[in-house]
C-alpha cells in the first residue's frame, strides 16, 4: 500500500510544485496525468481479477503490478487450499460409500416414514432393490412380506427379524433396524440361510442318532423283558433270539458307521499310495454282483488305463457305498452300471442305476448324517443312513468331488470325480 | 410418489396410503400362492387351513381400498395421472383378491391330493415351474406398479404366453399318464385343476401389468396385442 500512497503524494507534490513556480496549467496537467496512469494501472489489475473470478478451474497464471501481486497471490492460496480441503472430502466419501457397498451386510437408510434414502449393493441383491429408481420408495411397497409389514408397523425393533424370502432363490435374512441420528432408520440385513441350514442339520443330527439307535434297542429290550417273564418254547426262544441277533447287527454297523466317519474326519491327509484301479473295480462289481444275487443286470464300462493315488481303505469304502446304495434302491430286473473313465482333466468313477431315482430337492441334503429321503424306504433296505456322508469325506480327503443328477423314476447316477493330479497313467 | 407436489398434503398422504394398501395386498398374495406351492411340494397339509383363513385378510383388504378410491373420487376430485392412478388401483384390486382365491384353491386341492394318499410330484414336476413362473409375473406386477415402470409391465404381459405354453406341456403331461395308467385319473384331475389355478394367476398378473401401463402411460392396452410391440 505504501507504495501506492507514495506514488499518489510525490504527483501532487511535484505538480504543485510545477505549477507554483512554472505555470499553473503546466502543474494541472502533469497532476491528471499522473493520476490517471495509476487509476489505469489499478484499472487494469481490477479488470484480471474479474477475468481470473469467472474461471471454472482455478488459474495460476494471475499476476499483478505491485500490491496487486501480492493480494491476488493470498486469493490464489486461500483458493487452493479450499478446493483441496473439498476434494480430500470429496474423496473421504466416496471411500465410505465403497466401504458401505463393499459389506457383506446390507445396509437400507430410511427416513422417518420408512422411505429409502439409501442401500449398498447388497441390501439390493437381497431385497431385490434398485436404488436409482427406488430411492424416495416406502420400503414396504417392494418388500411386501406381510412378515415385514407387521414388524414395521409394530414399532419395537429390540429383536432382529428373520424373513424367509425367495425372491430368486430361497434366503433366510435376519432383518434389525436401528434408529440413528434425528428420527433416521438403518435397517441392517444378514444373510443366515448357511446358519440355519447348519443349525437345522445339527439338530437333525441328535434326533437322528438317538432315534436310530433307540428303535433296534427298543425291540432288544421288549424281547428281554419277554423272556425274563414269560415260559416261551424253545422255537419261539430261537426266533426271538434271531430278531435280537439281527436288531444288535443293525446298531453294530450304526456305531461301525459313525466311528468310520470320525476315524475320517479326525485322521491326518491319506498317504499316496497307488491303488490298482483296475482291480478295484472288478472288485467292486463281484460286490455288485454278490450283493444284487442275480436281481440286477451289472455293466462294467471301463475306459483308459490308469490308477489313483490316496488311501486304497477309504477309496474302497467310498466307491462300495456307491455301489451298495446303487443295488439297494433299484428295483430287481434294474440295471447297474459302473463307469471307470480316466481322461486328461482327472478320472471318474460313476454308478449309473434304473432305480427309484431321487427328487431334486433332496439331492443338496443327500450327504448330511441320517438324512433320509424316505425314512420307512432305506432303513427296510437296511441303510444306516451314514453312508454318502462317509463317502463324501472319504471324497473329499481326495479332492474329489461327489456329482449326483437324478430323476425320480428313471434312475440316478452318483458320479466321484477325481482330478488329474491323482491318477497316474503307465 | 407422484412427481409433482399437491397443494394439499394429505392428499398426498392419502393417495400413498393408497396404494400402500395395495401393495401390502399384492404382498399378502404373493406370501398365499408361495404357501401353497410350498404344501404341494413338502405335502404340509397342516398348513392349508393357515391359507384358508389367511384368504380372508385379503378380501377385507379389497373393501378397505375400495372404500378409499371412493372416498378420494368423492371428496378430491382427482384430475389427469391422480384419476389414472385412482382408476386404475380399483380395477387392479379385483384382479389381486382374485388370485388370492386362486392360491386358496390351490391349497384345497393339495389337501384332496394328499388326503387320498397321493404324492403329487411323482406325477407333475412341471406344476412347480409353472408355478415358478406365475410368481414371477405376480411379483414383477407389483414391482412394476410399486416403481410406476411401464417397461417391466410390458414385460410381464410378454411372459403370460410361456405361462401358457408351460401350461399346455403340463396337460399334456398329465394326459400322458392318465392313458397309461387309469388309476392316475383322480389325481391327475386335481393337479390339472392346480396347474389351471396357477395359469389364471398368471393371468390376473398379466392384467394388473395392463393396469400399470394404464397409469403409467395413460393408455388402455387390453385386447390389444400390438400395443406391447
Amino acid at each position: 500500500m505504501q507504495r501506492a500512497l507514495l506514488y499518489g503524494l510525490l504527483t501532487v507534490i511535484v505538480s504543485f510544485l510545477l505549477g507554483w513556480y512554472v505555470e499553473t496549467w503546466m502543474g494541472w496537467v502533469l497532476f491528471y496525468t499522473g493520476l490517471s496512469i495509476h487509476l489505469s494501472m489499478h484499472y487494469r489489475n481490477f479488470s484480471r481479477l474479474e477475468r481470473w473470478s469467472r474461471e471454472r478451474v482455478l488459474d495460476a497464471s494471475l499476476e499483478g503490478d505491485g500490491e496487486w501481486d501480492q493480494v491476488f497471490r493470498r486469493l490464489y492460496r486461500h483458493e487452493k487450499e479450499l478446493l483441496e480441503k473439498i476434494e480430500q472430502r470429496e474423496r473421504d466419501i466416496a471411500r465410505l460409500i465403497a466401504a458401505v457397498h463393499a459389506m457383506n451386510d446390507g445396509i437400507v437408510l430410511l427416513d422417518g416414514a420408512f422411505r429409502i434414502q439409501f442401500c449398498n449393493k447388497t441390501a439390493e441383491r437381497q431385497l431385490g432393490l434398485a436404488t436409482a429408481s427406488d430411492r424416495g420408495q416406502a420400503i414396504g411397497n417392494i418388500v411386501r412380506a406381510p412378515a415385514f409389514m407387521a414388524y414395521l408397523e409394530k414399532a419395537d425393533y429390540t429383536r432382529p427379524l428373520t424373513l424367509r424370502l425367495d425372491r430368486y432363490f430361497e434366503r433366510v435374512l435376519s432383518l434389525y433396524l436401528m434408529s440413528y441420528a434425528e428420527d433416521c432408520w438403518l435397517l441392517q440385513v444378514k444373510d443366515i440361510t448357511q446358519t440355519d441350514r447348519l443349525d437345522s442339520m445339527r439338530r437333525d443330527f441328535v434326533a437322528n442318532v438317538s432315534h436310530e439307535l433307540r428303535t433296534p434297542l427298543t425291540v432288544l429290550s421288549g424281547f428281554v423283558e419277554t423272556l425274563q417273564e414269560i415260559e416261551v418254547d424253545e422255537d419261539t426262544r430261537r426266533h426271538y433270539l434271531q430278531l435280537m441277533g439281527e436288531q444288535s447287527q443293525r446298531m453294530q454297523s450304526i456305531v461301525q458307521d459313525l466311528l468310520t466317519l470320525s476315524s475320517i474326519e479326525s485322521a491326518p491327509p491319506p498317504e499316496d499310495q497307488l491303488v490298482d484301479m483296475a482291480s478295484l473295480v472288478d472288485k467292486l462289481r463281484r460286490d455288485a454282483e454278490a450283493l444284487s444275487a442275480g436281481r440286477h443286470h451289472i455293466v462294467l464300462d471301463s475306459e483308459g488305463q490308469g490308477d489313483l493315488l490316496g488311501a486304497e481303505s477309504e477309496l474302497v469304502s467310498a466307491l462300495a457305498n456307491l455301489v451298495a446304495n446303487a443295488v439297494r434302491y433299484t428295483p430287481a430286473g434294474g440295471t447297474i452300471t459302473l463307469i471307470w473313465r480316466i481322461s486328461p482333466e482327472g478320472a471318474e468313477f460313476a454308478v449309473q442305476d434304473t432305480g427309484i431315482g431321487i427328487d431334486a430337492k433332496h439331492i443338496p441334503r443327500l450327504t448330511e448324517r441320517f438324512y433320509r429321503v424316505d425314512r420307512g424306504r432305506s432303513r427296510d433296505a437296511g441303510g444306516t443312513g451314514l453312508g454318502l456322508a462317509i463317502v463324501k469325506h472319504a471324497l473329499s480327503r481326495h479332492q474329489a468331488t461327489l456329482e449326483v443328477s437324478s430323476e425320480p423314476g428313471k434312475g440316478s447316477r452318483f458320479a466321484a470325480c477325481f482330478p488329474a493330479s491323482r491318477v497316474r497313467c503307465e | 410418489m407422484n412427481e409433482t407436489q399437491h397443494i394439499s398434503s394429505i392428499f398426498d398422504e392419502e393417495l400413498n396410503r393408497l396404494r400402500t394398501h395395495v401393495l401390502q395386498m399384492g404382498g399378502l398374495v404373493e406370501t398365499q400362492l408361495t404357501a401353497a406351492i410350498d404344501a404341494y411340494s413338502n405335502g404340509d397339509v397342516g398348513h392349508v387351513k393357515h391359507i384358508v383363513d389367511n384368504d380372508r385378510k385379503i378380501n377385507e383388504l379389497e373393501v378397505t381400498i375400495d372404500d378409499e378410491c371412493a372416498h378420494i373420487i368423492a371428496m378430491r376430485q382427482p384430475t389427469a395421472s391422480d384419476l389414472r392412478l385412482v382408476l386404475g388401483i380399483s380395477r387392479m384390486v379385483p384382479d389381486l383378491e382374485r388370485a388370492g382365491d386362486e392360491a386358496k384353491k390351490i391349497a384345497k386341492g393339495v389337501r384332496r391330493i394328499y388326503d387320498n394318499g397321493h404324492m403329487p410330484s411323482q406325477y407333475a414336476v412341471g406344476v412347480r415351474h409353472l408355478a415358478g413362473e406365475a410368481l414371477v409375473m405376480v411379483r414383477q406386477s407389483l414391482d412394476s406398479f410399486a416403481r410406476l415402470d411401464g417397461e417391466l409391465a410390458k414385460s410381464v404381459i410378454r411372459a403370460d404366453d410361456n405361462v401358457d405354453a408351460e401350461f399346455k406341456s403340463v396337460m399334456r403331461q398329465l394326459i400322458t399318464h392318465m392313458m397309461e395308467d387309469p388309476r392316475t385319473i383322480t389325481v391327475a384331475i386335481d393337479i390339472l385343476s392346480i396347474a389351471r389355478a396357477i395359469e389364471r394367476i398368471g393371468d390376473h398378473a398379466k392384467n394388473i401389468a395392463e393396469h400399470v401401463i394404464f397409469i403409467v402411460e395413460g393408455r388402455d392396452i387390453r385386447h390389444n396385442k400390438e400395443a406391447i410391440k
